[in-house]
C-alpha cells in the first residue's frame, strides 16, 4: 500500500507558500529526512561539479556516464549505414530492417538516460521550470513554419541549456520535442531520433565554456547556426537507408565508407540542404537579437525560484 | 478506509462495465498503439501497392469509426498529406536522377543536364521508364502506409492519458510533461493577446523590433508562472513521498549502467562482423532487460498511487490483439507467398492471395470492437 499523501499535505499545507521564500524554507524543512539528503546532496553536487552559476539537475559522475554510453549508442543509430560490416547480423537482404530496430530501441534509451538525469531529485521548481520552458518551445514547434525549416524552439533549448546547464539542457530538448510532438499529433518513428538530437543541442549548449557579454552572445549565436546544420544532416539519416532513390544517391550496402558518404553527401545537398542552411542561419540571427533579454529573463527566473 | 474499498474493487472485478464493448468509454491508449504497431510492422513486410492500400484504408476506417473530438483526433490528415508528399518526393526523386533505366518501356526521354564529373555518375534527366516509376511508387507508398498507421495511433489515442502510463522513474519529467502541453495551448492565446494590444498601440506586428517586443512578455509571463506553480505544488506537497534507501539506489544504478553497457555492447555486435555472434542479439536483449529492470525499481522512489488508472479490460485485449494477429498473419504470407508480398515485375498485377484479404480483415476489426467514444454518442443520442 502506498503511503498516503494528505498527512503531509496538512503539514506543509500550513506555510501558505505564495512567494519564493516560504517555498524554499518549506521545501527544505517540510520534506522526509530522505529528501532533505537527497536535497542536501543535490546542492554538494552542484558546488563540486556544476560550471553554470544556476545549474538545476546537474550531471553527476553516474547519470554522466550512462548519457555518454547511451549516446554513443545513439550516435550508431544515426551513422550505422557508414559503418555497417559485411555479414553482420543487421545486414540482411532488403536493407531496410536496421532503422526499425533503432525505432524500437531508442524510446528505450532516451527514458533511462532522462530517469538517470533526473533521479537527483528533482523538485516541484524545476518540474515547473522544464514544463513551461518545454511549453514555450512546444507552442513555438506548432506555431514556427516548418515548412521554411525554421526550428524556433531551438532559441529556447540552446538558451535553456547555456542557463540552467548540461544535464537540464538534455532533458528540455527531448521534453520539448516530445511535448511538441503530442500537441500537435506528431509522434511517429522519427520522434526518438528528434529527441535525441534536440537534447544534444541542448546538452553542448550546457558544455560551452563560460564567458561573458558579447563573447558569449557570439559564441552562443555560431553554436545555434552549427546546430541548426548539424541537426538537419543527422536527421536525413534515420530515413536514408530505406530508399532506392536511385543508386547513386541512396545506401548501398556493403559499398563502403567512402562509397556511402558520397552519396549522402550528394543526397544532402540534393534534398534538404536548401532547408538546413536557412534554419541554421535563422537560429544563430534570433539567438543573436533575442539572446541577451531571454537569458536575462532566465537567469532572473532562476534567482526567484533560488536555485543553486 | 483505502483498504475497504480496494478491497471491493477486487469482490467486484468479474463484474466490472469495462469488459463491455458496447459501453462508451476511452479506451486505454496503450491498446491503440500496440493494434497501430502491429499494422505497421505487417505493412513492413509488403511492398505490394494493393496490400498496402488495403491497409491504409484499414487504418483510415477505424479511425473514421472511433475517433473522438478532441483536437488531435484530427491528426490523421496531415499524416495523409505527408504520406502523398513522401510518394510524390520518391517519383520525382526516381525519374530525375536515376541512371539505371530499370526497364524498357519508356514514358518520356527528359532533357539530360550534363554534370561536373564531382557528381559520379549522378544525372538529371534523360529517360523515364514506367518500371522505375512503378517501382518508386510501390516503395514510397509502402512508407506512406507505415507512417499512416503511426497517424492512426496519433488520431485515436489521447496524449495525455500516454502519459498517465509513463514508468514510475519518469515521474516527475512526465509531470513537467502534462504542464508543457497544459500550458503550450495557453501560450498561444497569450501571445495573441499580446500582439493585440500592441496593435492597439500603434505597432504593426511585423518586424523583427515587434516579434521581440511581443516575444518578451510571452516569455516573461512563463516564467513568473512557472514559479507561482511550483509554489502551489510545493504547498500540495507535490515530491514529498520520496522514499530514498541507499541499497535502492545502488541497485538502479547497477542495473542501470549493466543494462546500458549490454546495450552498447549488444548493437556493436549486431553492426560488427558476424564472426562475434554471441555479442548480438543475447546481450542486447539482456541489456535491455537490465534496463527495464532498472526503470522499474528506479521508479519505486517515488511512492505514490495512480488517481483513477485507465483499465486494461476485454476490449484492450481485444484491440491489441487484432493488431497483433494481422502483423502475424503478414509475416507469415510474406513468408509462404513472397511474390505476392514483394512483386518481382512492377508492371505485372500484383496478385492477391487469402491470406492478405485476412489479415486486412483482422486489422479493421477494433472498428466494431472498441468501445465508441463518450462525446460521441452523447452527441448521437441528444434529441434534435
Amino acid at each position: 500500500m502506498t503511503p498516503d499523501p494528505a498527512p503531509r499535505l496538512a503539514h506543509s499545507g500550513t506555510a501558505a507558500a505564495t512567494d519564493d521564500a516560504t517555498v524554499t524554507s518549506s521545501a527544505v524543512t517540510g520534506g522526509e529526512p530522505g529528501s532533505v539528503a537527497t536535497n542536501r546532496a543535490a546542492t554538494a553536487a552542484q558546488a563540486r561539479g556544476s560550471r553554470q552559476p544556476h545549474a538545476i539537475l546537474p550531471l553527476r559522475l553516474r547519470s554522466a556516464l550512462v548519457l555518454a554510453l547511451v549516446s554513443l549508442v545513439g550516435l550508431a543509430a544515426y551513422t550505422w549505414p557508414f559503418f555497417l560490416t559485411p555479414g553482420a547480423a543487421l545486414d540482411n537482404s532488403h536493407g531496410s530492417d536496421a532503422p526499425w530496430f533503432f525505432v524500437a530501441l531508442l524510446p528505450l534509451l532516451v527514458a533511462v538516460v532522462v530517469a538517470e538525469i533526473s533521479a537527483g531529485g528533482i523538485d516541484a521548481k524545476a518540474v515547473a521550470l522544464l514544463g513551461m520552458l518545454a511549453a514555450v518551445g512546444a507552442a513555438l514547434r506548432a506555431l514556427g513554419p516548418g515548412a521554411a525549416g525554421l526550428e524556433p524552439s531551438f532559441i529556447v533549448i540552446v538558451l535553456g541549456g547555456r542557463v540552467f546547464g548540461r544535464g537540464f539542457g538534455f532533458v528540455l530538448g527531448s521534453l520539448t520535442i516530445f511535448a511538441g510532438a503530442l500537441v500537435t499529433g506528431g509522434v511517429g518513428p522519427w520522434m526518438p531520433f528528434q529527441m535525441f538530437a534536440a537534447g544534444w543541442v541542448g546538452l553542448f549548449a550546457g558544455m560551452l565554456p563560460r564567458c561573458h557579454g558579447r563573447v558569449e552572445l557570439a559564441m552562443l549565436a555560431g553554436y545555434g547556426a552549427v546546430a541548426g546544420l548539424v541537426y538537419g544532416g543527422l536527421l536525413n539519416l534515420w530515413f536514408w537507408p530505406f530508399g532506392a532513390y536511385s543508386p547513386e544517391v541512396s545506401y548501398i550496402p556493403h559499398a563502403g565508407l567512402g562509397v556511402n558518404l558520397h552519396h549522402y553527401a550528394v543526397f544532402w545537398a540534393t534534398t534538404s540542404l536548401g532547408w538546413d542552411i536557412p534554419r541554421g542561419l535563422l537560429t544563430g540571427l534570433a539567438v543573436l537579437v533575442a539572446g541577451r533579454p531571454v537569458m536575462a529573463a532566465l537567469r532572473r527566473a532562476a534567482r526567484r525560484a533560488n536555485f543553486g | 478506509m483505502m483498504r475497504l474499498s480496494s478491497d471491493s474493487t477486487r469482490q467486484v472485478r468479474s463484474l466490472r462495465p469495462a469488459h463491455s464493448i458496447t459501453l462508451a468509454r476511452t479506451l486505454h491508449p496503450g491498446a491503440w498503439w500496440v493494434w497501430a504497431i502491429g499494422l505497421a510492422a505487417g505493412a513492413s513486410r509488403l511492398t505490394n501497392p494493393i496490400g498496402c492500400l488495403l491497409l491504409l484504408a484499414v487504418a483510415g476506417f477505424v479511425v473514421s469509426a472511433r475517433r473522438s473530438r478532441a483536437p488531435w483526433a484530427y491528426a490523421f490528415g496531415g499524416f495523409l498529406k505527408l504520406a502523398l508528399l513522401i510518394i510524390v518526393i520518391r517519383i520525382v526523386l526516381q525519374a530525375l536522377l536515376s541512371t539505371e533505366s530499370q526497364g524498357v518501356h519508356t514514358i518520356v526521354v527528359l532533357p539530360q543536364i550534363p554534370l561536373p564529373s564531382g557528381a559520379a555518375g549522378l544525372k538529371l534527366g534523360g529517360v523515364v521508364t514506367w518500371e522505375a516509376v512503378i517501382t518508386a511508387f510501390d516503395q514510397g507508398l509502402q512508407l506512406a502506409t507505415i507512417i499512416c498507421c503511426i497517424g492512426a495511433a496519433n488520431a485515436l489515442a489521447s496524449a495525455q492519458r500516454l502519459l498517465r502510463c509513463l514508468p514510475g522513474a519518469l515521474y516527475e519529467v512526465g509531470v513537467a510533461g502534462v504542464v508543457a502541453m497544459t500550458f503550450a495551448p495557453q501560450l498561444v492565446a497569450d501571445a495573441v493577446r499580446v500582439r493585440s494590444a500592441l496593435r492597439l498601440r500603434g505597432y504593426d506586428g511585423r518586424s523583427v523590433a515587434a516579434v521581440r517586443r511581443s516575444a518578451m512578455p510571452v516569455l516573461e509571463g512563463a516564467l513568473a508562472r512557472s514559479v507561482d506553480l511550483a509554489a502551489a505544488m510545493d504547498s500540495r506537497g507535490y515530491g514529498r513521498t520520496t522514499v530514498d534507501r541507499r541499497a535502492t539506489r545502488m541497485a538502479t544504478a547497477g542495473l542501470v549502467i549493466g543494462g546500458v553497457v549490454g546495450i552498447c555492447a549488444g548493437t556493436y555486435g549486431l553492426l560488427g562482423s558476424a564472426g562475434s555472434g554471441w555479442m548480438g542479439l543475447p546481450t542486447l536483449g539482456l541489456g535491455c532487460a537490465l534496463a527495464v529492470v532498472g526503470l522499474v525499481v528506479g521508479g519505486r522512489r517515488t511512492g505514490r498511487s495512480r488517481y483513477r488508472p485507465d483499465p486494461w479490460a476485454l476490449p484492450e485485449w481485444l484491440v491489441a490483439g487484432s493488431g497483433v494477429a494481422a502483423a502475424v498473419i503478414l509475416f507469415l504470407l510474406a513468408h509462404a507467398h513472397p511474390g505476392a508480398a514483394v512483386p518481382p515485375y512492377p508492371l505485372q498485377m500484383p496478385e492477391v492471395p487469402p491470406l492478405l484479404l485476412v489479415g486486412a480483415l483482422v486489422g479493421v476489426l477494433p472498428a466494431f470492437l472498441a468501445p465508441p467514444p463518450p462525446d460521441r454518442v452523447v452527441d448521437k443520442g441528444r434529441p434534435r
